[in-house]
């Protein structure tokens, strides 16, 4: 039964709908007993069928930690600029508060009727990235989308909440290579099935976000396509349909008028104390001497001396290189291992989905979040150039948060159906 | 199948999750290390380095008070210095026109040079240094009326003031931009006098702006300590105006020095050089030597162009004397090859010249000659080796040698040494002194021989620097012990051929004044802190006994005669017991240098005069030079012996030494007029009669002498006329026809200055001996004074005294 049900591509189809029977017993005294779908379970704690413990706990783990450290690197920045300590502490954590109800709620919702919603999220993905580049370098409503030093990233609805468009994208391309690989399943294996769709949505998507000048973004989206593709079935040398364009691209950079200033960027990156005229490392070196000021043991919670206006907002996408200061390599090895086991623990519970559909969703969110965790830290660490990334849980921004919460969610509803054990 | 696909997933999956995990983190955690743990210590410094700005405060540069703690030589004072912050200038309020328009009518800038500077690009640029606060405070509410809010700042600086000017300037030196000492005092005692910079150290955001927390640390600004010198305001100006005095009659074009010490404690009282400068604006040349420097620069042009010419014509000459075809030919290309100076290079030069000339002067006018140049003594050395032949026991009080005019060594091409006198014939050896006679004093040298006479020479400490707290102080030059030959000790024993700096020729004078004993010059006092209290006094022990308290004595005794009757007797003062000995010595070994150059070089001289006073309680020497005179005849005893005794006289009261006159000096004496004006006629006369004085009344025909009262006198109360000279009151206002003209009396003997004082109603007061020619007088030829003034006419008598030594 199990088996059966995981090799079946939409479970959801298969399902009754609730107080449906779903079988008859016949039993020993000839009675014949109607199973029946059971009421949803709102059981936390209970095996089987219950959210998976391990991860509420990773998750819960890195959004305090990610929280407290949030404090401490902002609370400079925000006294200086916004005249209070507690600016961004305080909506990251209503944001928080928000984004892990949201996420319990998730958690018990059927990841299956995502397959009908399917269509509709990718809609509203593809719809607000075009929006961005409407409003933005279009029109230049800066109401609706922000100049944000020079890139159009940001989309402000009805100046209530505000978010990036490219982490819906990211979610959306990640739920739509799980439907149509679940769908596909043997089929992926062609040219027609497994190929073309992806590309071709993956192409939409890309070609959105790198119109917005976001590199970064386009860089993750297309790293957890590729991933997903790859582990779907897409044979290997389809890739290297990607590889060639993306040496095509590299070279008409190379033979672009911005080539010497590329030059220059890597210069900077490879040695940051002394940087080429025209590139500005400063961020990085101000990380680099966070980070080295930590040390072993670090200088202690809050008294990062890196976090007065020398790193620049550094409660954004550089709150690592403040928890190397201030809890030291001790500390950010610690952190690391927190999202270690996160990406282990988010892997493991994929694989035990119910389903396929479940196991490639699950994987995605999974990856997404380990790639940017990797990449951010990168980043802070000078390991590659510098580039945009937010530190999940830790960088500051509420929208972004419930949004990676609410996957979180989704991640905890597959493993709610996944046979594993969860305490 | 399904199952293998399945599986397919789980092995794919786990590749990628294992490679995320080890390859992602892997490296991350590598980079850790390599930041966190390798080169962490090295990143911490920096990030602290960055952080830790440490303000500066400025301290306080301390005061530089006279003997007197109460005069200020030199003080620092707030002034501040105007800068912009283009940037937060606002271009668009007009505020940058605003800011150009006051800046430049207040602090004479140039308006389109300040409002080119309010448009740069910048956050700060500097306008103007140091204006006073007055300035300043007017500045700021001229800029507040026209309602500019920023881009102006003021940032708080000192300024050191003089405020006597050039007295002292070369012993207090000046300061440069940034406060620092440049000469003189403000250079010995720099770090003294700067303080310590206090700073806050404080953990700085990038921003500037202070860490709300932990990192501050304040440290206040120690302001530099204040120096209170033994120089004494009021002599120095004294010996100042009548070093310059006699400076301006010999015409000496090296300038002239004077130095007053205690005898016993080795302060220095005052201590003078003219050629001088204002320290407050240290930088300009006095406007003659200014005047002279293109001359300067063309002399020097002049002697280049003769030089090519030279060049060209030794040229010219090979051409005209080669033999050969090759020759020719290389002596013809030469001489193509050969270049002139275009009349670009020439002007290049000229402009050269100058300014090296003009660094020349400034550096000669900051000189402290009596600590930094060396002289040949003369025969003011002349009572150190007397001193050292009765101290050695070589000779006594009744040594006599016959002076036949010259001094013969009687060896095979050794010229004789001639004495400036025919010959001085038999003499003891207080004749030898006051005599000033060359051939006993060799005897005296020939007497000790070179080992006592240098073990002396070295005692008085003419081998060593003094040590005293001024910068610059020059190291003698002489023969070593084993260097003294037989002419070497001649020429020594009569102060040539060695070279000492007149700092250490007093000091030796202070060591025979004070029974001996070698004393350290100083010439600060003590230094307090900014309460007031003393953070160190000046050590006034001796190095060492020289010379016995009864040498001492009989020396002192010598010159005391010398000074009173003998070759030294212009530097006579009445009542004041002056020993001194004259000086008159050659620049030999430069003139020799200079008749390479140019064979009608003239032999230049140096004149001095060294004594003391009082000769029976010896309280203060006194030393005057002046280097390279150029008037009248080279003369220690004309040229530096008047002046030397118009310091004394008007110094030693000041300082407390009462006059003691002999009867006969008394006789002499010039007597202080008392003030009768507004008193009658009856009462003034009675007054005067009281004094000694005459009187005489001018434009009152009546008789009521009772009842009319003096509108005024002349000479004015308290003016020093000769005893029983005569007072003129007058009953009204003074006409023309109560002027009269001064004539000229310098070159008159005695007599005829009576003559043409009388001749134009005037009334003369004499100094020095009387006797010989007039050399100076107080008043300038022509100048129309008061009848009945009086002008003091100093004498010279050099019939008798020693000039050069040949």
């Amino acid at each position: 039964m199990a088996e059966n049900r995981r090799t079946v591509a939409r479970g959801l189809r298969r399902l009754p709908r609730r107080g449906q029977p779903t079988g008859v017993v016949t039993r020993m005294d000839g009675t014949n007993v109607v199973l029946r779908r059971r009421a949803k379970q709102f059981t936390l704690f209970r095996l089987g069928l219950g959210i998976d413990m391990p991860m509420l706990f990773l998750i819960l783990t890195l959004l305090s930690v990610g929280l407290v450290m949030l404090f401490s690197a902002s609370y400079a920045f925000a006294y200086y600029n916004y005249g209070s300590s507690y600016f961004f502490v305080s909506r990251q954590g209503m944001f928080a508060l928000v984004g892990v109800l949201l996420m319990l709620v998730i958690s018990t919702f059927d990841y299956h009727h995502l397959h009908k919603l399917n269509i509709p999220i990718f809609g509203v993905a593809v719809g607000l990235l075009t929006a961005v580049l409407i409003f933005g370098p279009l029109l230049k409503v800066n109401a609706i989308v922000p100049n944000r030093n020079g890139a159009y990233r940001w989309i402000n609805l009805f100046g209530i909440i505000e978010f990036q468009p490219s982490e819906v994208a990211k979610f959306a391309l990640i739920l739509m290579f799980a439907h149509l690989i679940s769908v596909n399943g043997p089929k992926m294996a062609t040219f027609r099935h497994g190929v073309v769709p992806f590309f071709g949505i993956l192409g939409l998507v890309d070609g959105l976000v790198i119109l917005e000048k976001h590199v970064s973004a386009t860089l993750i989206i297309s790293l957890i396509a590729v991933l997903l593709m790859f582990i779907g079935g897409t044979k290997l040398r389809y890739f290297l349909i990607i590889a060639g364009l993306g040496a095509l691209a590299l070279s008409a950079v190379i033979f672009s008028d911005s080539f010497g200033y590329a030059m220059d960027r890597v210069q900077g990156w490879l040695d940051p104390f002394n940087p080429p005229a025209d590139v500005d490392t400063w961020q990085t070196v101000q990380s680099l001497y966070a980070i080295g000021s930590g040390q072993i043991l670090g200088v202690g919670i809050g008294q990062s001396r890196q976090k007065y206006l020398y790193l620049p907002e550094p409660q954004n996408d550089f709150i690592f290189a403040i928890v190397c200061e201030e809890l030291g390599f001790i500390g950010a090895l610690i952190v690391i291992i927190l999202f270690a086991l996160f990406i282990w623990r988010g892997v493991y519970i994929s694989l035990h989905a119910r389903d396929r559909f479940g196991t490639l969703l699950g994987l995605g969110i999974t990856f997404q979040f380990g790639i940017q965790a990797i990449l951010n830290i990168c980043v802070v660490t000078n390991t590659i150039p510098n580039t945009g990334i937010a530190l999940p849980f830790f960088s500051y921004g509420g929208t972004a948060l419930v949004m990676l919460l609410a996957e979180m969610g989704v991640l905890l509803s597959i493993s709610r159906s996944a046979p594993v054990e969860k305490t | 199948m399904a199952g293998s696909h399945t599986s397919k997933i789980w092995r794919k999956t786990v590749v990628i999750t294992v490679l995320l995990l080890v390859l992602g983190f892997g490296v991350v955690i590598g980079n850790l290390v390599r930041w966190q743990i390798v080169r962490g210590e090295e990143l911490r410094m920096d990030a602290v380095d960055q952080s830790l700005q440490s303000t500066s405060l400025t301290p306080m540069r301390g005061t530089i008070y006279d003997a007197s703690g109460s005069k200020i030589l030199a003080q620092s004072a707030t002034v501040w210095t105007v800068a912009l912050e283009p940037r937060s200038i606002s271009v668009d309020d007009g505020d940058d026109v605003k800011i150009a328009q006051i800046l430049s009518e207040e602090l004479d800038v140039d308006y389109s040079t300040v409002l080119e500077k309010t448009h740069q690009n910048s956050y700060f640029t500097y306008v103007k240094r140091k204006i006073e606060t007055d300035l300043r405070d007017r500045v700021l509410e001229r800029l507040e009326s026209e309602g500019v809010g920023s881009g102006v700042m003021m940032v708080e600086d000192y300024k050191r003031y003089y405020p006597y000017g050039t007295t002292a300037s070369t012993v207090l030196g000046f300061t440069g931009t940034d406060g620092q000492g440049l000469a003189g005092i403000e250079t010995y005692y720099d770090d003294e006098l700067t303080g310590t910079a206090g700073r806050i150290v404080s953990a700085k955001n990038s921003l500037g702006g202070e860490m709300p927390f932990d990192y501050e640390q304040y440290i206040e600004a120690q302001n530099g300590y204040d120096l209170v010198l033994t120089l004494d305001e009021t002599v120095q100006s004294i010996v100042e105006k009548h070093l310059q005095a006699g400076l301006e009659a010999c015409g000496a074009q090296e300038g002239g020095t004077a130095i007053v010490m205690n005898v016993h404690t080795g302060a220095i009282i005052a201590l003078a050089t003219k050629g001088d400068y204002d320290p407050n604006d240290p930088f300009t040349l006095d406007p003659a030597v200014e005047e002279k420097l293109p001359e300067k620069a063309d002399e020097a042009v002049q002697k280049a162009l003769k030089k090519e010419d030279e060049e060209l014509a030794l040229l010219e000459f090979y051409r005209d004397i080669a033999i050969s075809e090759t020759e020719k030919k290389e002596a013809e290309e030469n001489l193509r090859a050969f270049h002139r100076m275009t009349a670009e290079e020439i002007s290049e030069l000229r402009e050269e010249e100058y300014d090296k000339a003009y660094s020349e002067a400034q550096n000669k006018q900051w000189r402290n000659k009596a600590v930094s140049d060396t002289y040949y003594p003369g025969s003011v050395f002349k009572m150190f080796t007397a001193s050292a032949a009765l101290e050695s026991g070589a000779a006594t009080l009744d040594t006599s040698y016959t002076c036949v005019g010259q001094w013969d060594f009687n060896l095979p091409g050794v010229d004789p040494i001639s004495c400036w006198h025919a010959g001085h014939g038999l003499e003891t050896l207080s004749d030898g002194v006051t005599n000033s006679c060359n051939p006993f004093m060799i005897y005296l040298g020939q007497l000790m021989g070179p080992e006592t006479f240098f073990k002396f020479f070295e005692a008085f400490g003419f081998t060593e620097r003094t040590g005293v707290d001024l910068p610059g102080e020059a190291g003698s030059i002489y023969y070593d012990e084993d260097e003294l030959g037989v002419t070497e000790l001649a020429t020594e024993s009569f102060g040539q051929n060695f070279a000492v700096t007149p700092i250490q020729v007093i000091t030796g004078i202070c060591a025979v004044a004070n029974g001996g004993y070698l004393i350290q010059p100083h010439i600060v006092d003590r230094i307090l802190d900014s309460e007031g209290n003393i953070v160190r006094s000046a050590e006034t022990g001796y190095k060492r006994q020289v010379i016995s308290r009864e040498v001492s004595e009989q020396i002192t005794k010598i010159l005391l005669k010398n000074a009173t009757s003998e070759s030294g007797k212009n530097g006579y003062v009445p009542g004041f017991r002056i020993a001194g000995k004259t000086g008159t010595s050659e620049k030999i070994a430069e003139w020799e240098q200079a008749k390479l150059e140019d064979p009608d070089a003239v032999k230049q001289y140096i004149v001095s005069y060294g004594g003391f006073a009082p000769a029976d309680d010896p309280q203060y020497a006194l030393l005057v030079f002046y280097d390279e005179p150029q008037i009248g005849t080279a003369s220690g005893g004309a040229q530096a012996g008047p002046y030397f005794a118009a310091i004394m006289k008007e110094i030693l009261p000041y300082l407390g030494v009462d006059a003691k006159y002999t009867p006969e000096e008394f006789e002499n004496l010039a007597a202080s007029t008392p003030n009768v004006i507004g008193r009658t006629i009856g009462e003034a006369k009675q007054i005067l009669e009281e004094g000694g004085f005459t009187w005489s009344v001018e434009g009152y025909d009546g008789d009521n002498e009772d009842a009319q009262p003096v509108y005024t006198q002349v000479p004015s109360p308290g003016t020093e006329i000769p005893k029983e000279g005569n007072v003129a009151l007058f009953v009204a206002e003074l006409t023309d026809e109560d002027y009269t003209e001064v004539p000229s009396f310098v070159g008159c003997s005695l007599t005829d200055c009576e003559y043409l004082a009388n001749l134009a109603d005037l009334q003369i007061v004499i100094t020095g001996s009387g006797e010989g020619y007039a050399q100076s007088q107080s008043v300038d030829k022509g100048a129309r004074v008061k009848r009945d003034s009086v002008v003091t006419i100093s004498f010279v008598n050099d019939s008798e005294i020693e000039t050069a030594a040949d």
